[in-house]
């Protein structure tokens, strides 16, 4: 297979293709008749997530620096290039967004009746915006694609979203803004000082990487900014308000891509540019105490509020706030097992959550209904639905031998050393998940089936089952063999531990070698 | 590279190439309309005739630009540097829109006195002179023979109270504001024993400044605080843009501001390079005034036509904070955000006039809800011009912010650039609200659009504007060089990284 990609130069043109192959999508999306653009958007999305999946065999899974970088110069006067590049993080970030787009424009199929066209390009543009994201190796060209995936999905939620669609979209418009506001500042302001110590100046990551210890008493108040907008996108207690807002309102296929992958952008960001720039002030005492408090906060706190909601819809808007709160404390556990796990808890979140958004999102485009009450005894109605929706529910609880539980073992194995207190309680959080998952599962598919309504209910078709299946394969496929995956994560998460290690206990460094060893 | 001797009779018809041109041109129109100036095909006549006007113009500015004219020896009342022309660029370019957007406005408005065209010209004229003005009475000439025309233009609906009174407050205030600058230039001259900008900068060079000097530098910042509409000398400011015909508002929001701007920028850095530590205070005070005052009272605007006349003062709070530092990057990046600035609000006022239906002035948030159903361009266009003004990447807005963003902090200054994106956030409230009605609220009624019409000539402007904004949010390159290029004919300042 790398064989044959190396003879097409698969890693010279890859990382391009896929930004711009879902832009030029978006042209015979627009210039085609309506009815033909949810194909259009579905065969683009098709095309980029089978040119993504070379990255798979493409990567090298030995190295942890950046891969298949290029850069182009763009604004040479402030510095700026096109550069972009992935390794062992940003690969699985990619390879999400690759698989879970084409399933969002499927899913999107039936649901969709007004304005296709529009609805099809501006998903299309929200693909290049998120590729983007998580391929930029400059700040400049990394802030642009975050602030622009802002637009579609303003749009997506404003126009086919919920009854109270415009209060949610200018919600999550205005806190994302703000927040990212402030990181262009520090972005600028880091780019002069070290542009003014080098003589260089310079967006480039690497560059800044490599200088960032030479900003001195700047360096707290640059993280402060970089933590807020990544704080606000994770989003971390109490930053999340906009969450279940924008979540509840958006229609399927937004709120999916939502949790899937737009949440992990502020995780990604952590792990890519406010810890590795900040080490001394991200890892020091102080810092790390409030941040692993929120996490743990965000736990507990999200999966109580997800255990009153009457509606499934927040319930899950609320529990990926507690699932993110892992992430947090799994990369502030600074080991290479508690890293591995945050990034195997991204990953699983993206699936298990977006599984349950479409499931969410099928049953409501049969009962238009998203309150659990209004359900009951359905799985006798239909099995098909209800077999998935407790398969996805277990993973999303982190049932072992299914994918959540990998990353949530690994995030408590490795951050115990450092934060033994905050991860013990971290654990009850696994528990609170198993209850209000386990109590909507019993409430809505089992008990009697009391609501007339429901008797009515057809089972799932053969297109929402070609949606679902290859979640429930990763969903399996992860959790039984999370080998590969976590093969091609260790070297940059390695990385990353190294960048930062010398400034955080030394504690911490136990666990590292050996178990990672092990387990290879 | 030509050198010009403006000593010489020669030397200042060159020189002043742009300038006599236009006002030439200006007179002939004068003369055309006196004979032809009852009928619509008149005013189109004198309309498409000013737009030929302002292009030839633009010659004579590209024959000087491009042959790179310098003085020979010390400039004397005109400058003859790069960011004149460039400033006169931007000041052609808004005229040249104005005079699109009014093409049909004027047709519609039934406002058929043609005299209009070469008005507006005139104002052009001024703005020219007052970009180039090396000497203060030059300055000030310039600033009158623009503030006497767009006076002029501000109450041209004559039938309008609404224009009448805008033109009669603007008149009103403006000669106060006149004043204070008359009264300023005075103190300088008093001071220094000159008018001419270098001689004073040399003048106050190195010595503590002296009162006399003090107060005219305070006396000439607040009539420039006046002109640009900073707060608190902004009061003026809505009334007049919101009650002055749509394309009459373009062009004070545009071309006034950006010739005072620019005029403003020319007098701090050749004229009170020494006082920087004294009118840098000043500059930070104003501009965040301006930027908080400007955007949270936009935020309670009704109508958009007040929403834009509100966010032009926040604008000018960005446009003031880009100018304290006082160096090439600082100048470089007023240049640029005026450009940018103008090129949007062209285009914003240009849909707003071709949304105000005929006899109703203000257009409200409701009026153009559901938009995009109908008329999908218009909507598109709005929402590309209120994300370039919200300073949103992939709009020339954007890089005129990051460029003010990096001129401040490469001084150290980190208090304005966070006033200045967290009264963006603020902004992001009024003009998302603009997007959202277009596309995510239904309209009142199935005909509520059809009246909408947008003249092929204001079309035209509109479309070059929006597609300008977006070509130089991707690829700014060109514009930044010039931009700072252009700074860099008037200030030396050193600059630490980027200034190879």
């Amino acid at each position: 297979m790398s064989q044959f990609l190396n003879s097409i130069g698969y890693s010279q043109w890859i990382l391009h293709a896929l930004v711009l192959l879902p832009l030029a999508g978006t042209i015979p999306v627009l210039l085609g008749d309506e009815r033909s653009a949810k194909r259009t958007a579905l065969a683009v999305t098709l095309l980029e997530m089978i040119l993504s999946l070379g990255l798979w065999w493409g990567f090298d899974a030995a190295q942890g620096g950046m891969q298949m970088a290029s850069s182009a110069p763009w604004i040479p006067r402030w510095g700026i290039n096109y550069q972009v590049g992935i390794d062992g993080i940003s690969l699985f970030m990619v390879l999400l967004t690759t698989v879970m787009m084409p399933l969002s424009v499927l899913a999107s199929w039936s649901s969709i009746t007004r304005r296709e066209r529009a609805f099809y390009a501006l998903m299309l543009t929200l693909l290049t915006g998120l590729i983007g994201v998580f391929i930029a190796l400059d700040l400049f060209v990394f802030y642009v694609f975050f602030e622009v995936m802002l637009i579609p999905m303003y749009f997506i939620i404003g126009i086919w979203g919920g009854a109270n669609r415009l209060y949610a979209a200018i919600k999550f418009f205005i806190y994302t803004m703000a927040g990212s506001l402030l990181m262009l500042v520090a972005i600028v302001v880091m780019a002069w000082k070290i542009g003014n110590t080098t003589g260089t100046l310079s967006f480039g990551y690497q560059h800044l990487l490599e200088n960032a210890g030479t900003l001195g008493s700047a360096a707290p108040w640059l993280f402060a900014a970089f933590a807020l907008a990544f704080a606000i996108k994770v989003p971390v207690f109490p930053l999340h308000t906009w969450l279940p807002d924008a979540h509840v309102e958006a229609p399927t296929a937004g709120s999916v891509l939502l949790a899937a992958i737009m949440l992990k952008i502020g995780t990604y960001g952590f792990l890519r540019f406010a810890v590795p720039f900040f080490p001394q002030v991200a890892l020091s005492p102080g810092v790390s105490r409030v941040i692993v408090v929120l996490a743990v906060i965000g736990v507990i706190y999200g999966a109580l509020v997800a255990m009153v909601q009457p509606d499934i819809k927040k319930l899950v808007a609320y529990s990926s706030v507690s699932h993110l709160g892992f992430v947090m404390l799994g990369i502030w556990g600074v080991t290479v097992i508690s890293v591995q796990g945050a990034l195997m808890v991204m990953i699983s979140h993206g699936i298990s959550t977006g599984a349950l958004f479409l499931l969410i999102g099928m049953i409501y485009e049969r009962r238009h209904t998203r309150l659990i009450d209004d359900y009951g005894g359905i799985a006798r109605v239909v099995p098909l639905f209800s077999l998935i929706l407790t398969v996805v529910a277990l993973s999303s609880i982190g049932l072992p031998g299914l994918n959540g539980f990998v990353g949530e073992f690994l995030v408590l194995l490795g951050s115990f050393q450092a934060y033994p207190w905050a991860t013990g309680i971290a654990t009850t959080g696994v528990i609170f998940a198993a209850a209000y998952l386990l109590w909507a599962l019993q409430r809505m598919i089992f008990n009697r089936l009391d609501n007339p309504e429901n008797e009515r209910l057809t089972d799932l078709t053969r297109r929402e089952l070609v949606v679902l299946l290859p979640l429930i394969v990763g969903i399996v496929w992860l959790g039984l063999f999370p080998g590969p995956v976590l093969r091609r994560m260790e070297p940059a998460t390695q990385r990353f531990v190294d960048s930062v290690q010398p400034v955080s206990n030394t504690a911490r460094l136990g666990a590292a070698g050996p178990v990672a060893e092990a387990r290879r | 590279m030509i050198q010009l001797d403006m000593s010489t009779p020669q030397g200042v018809a060159l020189g002043l190439l742009p300038e006599i041109l236009l006002s030439g041109w200006a007179l002939i129109v004068l003369l055309v309309v006196s004979w032809r100036h009852t009928t619509a095909d008149d005013s189109r006549l004198a309309g498409w005739l000013s737009f030929a006007g302002i292009a030839v113009s633009g010659a004579g500015l590209a024959w000087l630009w491009i042959n790179n004219a310098t003085p020979a020896g010390l400039a004397q009342m005109m400058a003859l540097d790069s960011f004149r022309y460039s400033a006169a660029a931007i000041i052609l370019m808004c005229a040249a829109g104005s005079i699109l957007l009014s093409l049909g406005y004027l047709e519609r408005e039934l406002l058929l006195a043609p005299e209009y065209y070469p008005i507006l010209l005139l104002a052009t004229c001024g703005m020219m002179f007052l970009v180039g003005a090396e000497d203060l009475i030059v300055l000030f000439l310039g600033l009158e023979v623009m503030s006497l025309a767009v006076y002029v233009l501000a109450g041209y609906n004559r039938a309008n109270a609404a224009s009448s009174e805008a033109a009669l407050k603007y008149f009103l205030i403006g000669a106060f504001a006149s004043g204070f600058l008359l009264y300023g230039i005075a103190l300088a001259y008093g001071a220094t024993g000159t008018t001419n900008l270098s001689l004073i900068g040399a003048q106050l060079a190195g010595g503590r400044l002296s009162l006399m000097a003090g107060l005219g530098l305070g006396l000439l910042l607040i009539g420039f605080g006046f002109k640009v509409a900073a707060v608190p000398f902004h009061m003026w400011a809505p009334d007049v843009y919101d009650g002055a015909p749509t394309p009459v508002t373009a062009f004070m929001a545009t071309g006034v501001k950006a010739a005072a701007f620019a005029s403003l920028v020319r007098v701090l850095l050749e004229g009170f390079p020494s006082a920087v530590s004294v009118w840098q205070p000043v500059l930070a005070g104003l501009a965040i005034a301006s930027m908080i005052a400007g955007n949270l009272v936009a935020l309670a605007q009704p109508t958009l036509k007040r929403m834009l006349a509100y966010s032009s003062i926040a604008h000018a709070g960005y446009l003031l904070a880009a100018l304290w530092p006082g160096t090439r990057l600082g100048s470089g990046a007023v240049l640029l955000y005026l450009a940018a600035y103008s090129l949007t609000t062209l285009a914003s006022f240009g849909f707003l006039a071709a949304l105000g239906r005929h006899g109703e002035r203000s257009v409200t948030y409701d009026d153009i809800a559901g938009l995009a159903g109908s008329r999908p361009w218009i909507a598109f266009g709005l929402s590309i011009c209120m994300l370039s003004l919200l300073g949103f990447p992939g709009t020339f807005g954007f890089i005129g912010k990051w460029y003010i963003i990096s001129a401040l902090v490469a001084e150290g200054q980190i208090i304005l650039p966070v006033v200045l994106v967290l009264t963006s956030v603020i902004s992001a409230g009024y003009y998302l609200p603009v997007i959202m009605s277009m596309y995510m609220k239904a309209p009142a009624s199935e005909e509520a659009h059809t009246q909408v019409r947008l003249f092929p000539a204001a079309a035209g402007a509109i479309a070059v504007s929006v597609a300008a904004v977006v070509l130089f949010g991707f690829w700014p390159s060109g514009a930044l060089d010039t931009a700072i290029q252009s700074a860099g004919t008037l200030t030396q300042t050193a600059m630490p990284v980027a200034g190879k």
